[in-house]
């Protein structure tokens, strides 16, 4: 009994106490009965990918990347997209993910170019990305709040709720290095305190829409509100495949003792792929 | 991969870490295409040395001539998206072999260097057209 008293005490000690503003999660395992809610839910299953300007009705912005709305930026800020927009325009872009740290929140949903799948499993919705590395989002619907003191992390942290069909999203604890981007040359950090609200639902029957509303009080004079749209494939044809961020930074070689080696590749100073050097 | 590429990427590698010759950076990956120029339209006709099928944008080698009369060189073709989303439009690793001949149009880079972004390729021997449009992604049923 003095030893069971012990392990108690012990396991006291080390659970997390609760915080302000946070509440408890089950730590049960669900159960048929969760598993068989999600039936309930709207077929969000497939293959996402995101659609062109021609299709959600906007031109493109900026070279190779598209905005359906303008941000409105606090001066300073504007200054800094107007220089930034100028050197674009000149070729010479100043990269936002060229360091190939994740791009993060909002980037994820509305500057990629790539496929998402999303899972719904009970208490949870995951959006698997091809972009950047098969990155991925955690949005728990298991009706959590946030932390009170989140970990700043590149996706923040995510909770969610069902209103219909609408899955409600509510994006904090994001690292004030995350850019809030025009294209892939043309972005500010969000410098803080950003927070993310996001309307998914099915617009069609094979059309999947993402409403956001990006709050960003250092750099935006008001929210940005901002559309983006993905259609949907079934098939293996359309699956997502694994993608690495830098793969194609380096060339496939065999080195001296007939290994298979990546070797780097010349760049330029925007991550253009160079020609190799001729010696001539 | 030929030998005599594969001397070429030695010969990259070493350029590369000597001081002052710093041609590669630390990192890339994604990158705006800003530096290439949309305006400029330039047509290679050449043949394929290499074709690498790699994230998150593919690459092609084509050594070729972009006016008659030019001695043939080694171009680095960047396509604008990655295997997946190629895959998603048809392409696969086998769409280019070395050695086949082909017609590419490009945007160079501004800086005049031997590189540039795809946009168009005809295979000369079939007259197969290859394209990269996100917008035809994928072929199957479209958004309504």
């Amino acid at each position: 009994m003095r030893l069971r008293a012990l392990l108690v005490v012990v396991g006291l000690a080390f659970a997390a106490p609760l915080r302000a503003g946070e509440t408890a999660v089950a730590a049960s395992a669900p159960s048929a009965r969760d598993w068989a809610e999600l039936a309930k839910l709207p077929d969000w299953s497939g293959v996402w990918t995101p659609l062109p300007p021609a299709v959600t009705g906007k031109p493109p912005a900026h070279a190779g990347q598209w905005v359906e709305s303008e941000p409105q930026w606090r001066p300073e800020a504007a200054r800094q997209i107007a220089a930034l927009e100028a050197e674009e325009a000149a070729g010479r872009p100043h990269n936002i993910y060229l360091n190939c740290l994740p791009e993060g929140m909002p980037s994820f949903m509305i500057m990629t170019l790539n496929a998402l799948e999303i899972l719904f499993t009970p208490g949870r919705v995951t959006i698997l990305g091809e972009f950047d590395g098969n990155r991925l989002r955690r949005i728990y619907t298991d009706g959590r709040a946030h932390p009170a003191d989140p970990d700043l992390t590149f996706n923040g942290h995510s909770i969610g709720h069902w209103e219909g069909g609408t899955l409600v999203v509510d994006t904090v604890g994001l690292l004030p290095e995350v850019f809030l981007p025009l294209g892939q040359g043309v972005g500010l950090p969000n410098n803080g305190d950003m927070h993310i609200v996001e309307h998914i639902r099915l617009a069609g029957p094979d059309l999947l829409q993402d409403d956001l509303l990006i709050t960003a009080p250092h750099m935006l004079a008001k929210p940005w509100a901002y559309t983006r749209k993905f259609k949907r494939h079934r098939g293996a044809a359309a699956d997502i495949v694994e993608a690495s961020c830098r793969q194609g930074d380096f060339v496939e070689q065999r080195d001296e003792a007939g290994n298979a080696v990546f070797a780097p590749l010349p760049h330029d100073a925007g991550g253009a792929p160079l020609p190799l050097p001729t010696g001539k | 991969m030929g030998r005599a590429f594969c001397r070429l990427l030695v010969l990259g590698a070493v350029l590369a870490g000597l001081p002052g010759l710093s041609l590669i950076s630390p990192a890339l990956a994604h990158h705006s295409f800003a530096m290439y120029d949309p305006a400029v339209t330039v047509r290679l006709d050449g043949t394929v040395k290499e074709f690498q099928w790699t994230n998150p944008h593919a690459l092609l080698w084509v050594v070729g001539t972009t006016k008659p009369g030019e001695n043939p060189t080694l171009w680095t073709i960047e396509l604008p998206t990655s295997p997946g989303n190629l895959s998603r439009m048809g392409w696969t690793k086998h769409s280019l072999s070395p050695g086949d001949r082909v017609v590419v149009e490009l945007n160079p880079l501004r800086d005049g260097q031997h590189g540039g972004s795809f946009r168009k390729m005809t295979m000369v021997q079939t007259g197969q057209v290859l394209l990269v449009n996100l917008r035809d992604q994928p072929k199957t049923e479209a958004a309504k």
